[in-house]
């Protein structure tokens, strides 16, 4: 069955062959919350290492990469079904790339592809602050402001697809890429 | 007082609260104690009061909800001024603390 995808078509495509892949799976030791952060730190140390020549690139690459994959990984770890969180990333072409594939339900599906229909006829920086706005005034978790900041504060591309319908089990693939600066070692 | 776990710590000297570390919690829950810390001196009547954080690392999206829910919470007090002071040392700093900006232009933001 062809996906539905959202965000930028030909991200959604894109091989990431010769990449590194982390794969997160529930077992013995609990996939949790703080794996996310773990995660996302090895990436970032690992990935901004080409960088280390300049100590302000190198921040910005490390800084990048991290709230970036945090981002992601919090999501899958946060909205996913029992199962395994696959990772991958690498950097091609001055850019960091990181796809995240993991399973959600169909109706944390049909909300969120909800969201990212708002998202594709809207400027995200002013629907960062109206997300904030109804957060602000919400008891509910503000869904959606990690996303809005990555397109608003970092000028993220991304991409979501969405395979299956079943109710219970959607394959949610993002992938996303964000600019790293102009030198390094690679 | 003072909120911490092993990679973060939040505390209040007078009117101006510190923030150190790296903020990864999981969503406003998580984050419930310290809104409510702040929140609490924002209402303690200073005329001015000061987010400091340029011991600020790391703020997961669910943190910067928290920075602007309690932007949106000085907003509403009408003539508290609120500085924050930032570093560019952090570059989620310069990235998303002028969000605060629009929200309240009031907002002193001093970034160094």
């Amino acid at each position: 069955m062809t996906p539905t995808v959202y965000g930028i078509e030909s991200l959604a495509g894109i091989s990431l062959d010769s990449s590194t892949r982390l794969t997160l799976s529930d077992g013995p030791l609990q996939l949790g919350w703080k794996h996310s952060g773990m995660t996302s730190d090895f990436i970032a140390e690992v990935m901004a290492l080409p960088y280390s020549r300049s100590r302000k690139d190198y921040v910005q690459a490390h800084h990048d990469i991290g709230y970036l994959s945090n981002e992601l990984i919090e999501n899958a770890v946060k909205f996913r079904q029992p199962g395994e969180i696959l990772i991958e990333a690498g950097i091609f072409d001055r850019t960091f790339l990181i796809r995240v594939k993991n399973t959600i339900d169909g109706v944390t599906s049909s909300r969120f592809q909800q969201l990212l229909h708002r998202l594709q006829s809207r400027d995200p920086g002013e629907l960062l602050l109206e997300q904030i706005e109804t957060n602000a005034i919400s008891a509910e978790s503000g869904s959606g402001l990690g996303l809005l900041t990555l397109l608003s504060d970092y000028d993220a591309k991304m991409a979501w697809a969405f395979e299956g319908n079943n109710d219970q089990r959607v394959i949610l693939t993002t992938t996303a890429a964000v600019a790293m600066p102009p030198s390094s070692n690679l | 007082m003072e909120i911490s776990d092993e990679n973060f710590r939040v505390w209040a000297e007078k009117n101006e609260v510190y923030f150190d570390g790296v903020f990864r919690l999981a969503g406003p829950d998580a984050y419930a104690p310290i809104y409510s810390l702040i929140s609490g001196l924002l209402h303690e009547g200073h005329k001015q009061v000061t987010f400091n954080l340029t011991g600020l690392e790391f703020l997961n999206s669910s943190g910067i909800n928290l920075l602007a829910k309690l932007t949106i919470e000085a907003r509403k007090m009408g003539d508290l001024l609120l500085v924050v002071k930032g570093t560019s040392q952090y570059p989620w700093q310069a990235k998303s603390l002028p969000n605060l900006k629009k929200l309240h232009p009031l907002v002193d933001l001093r970034l160094a």
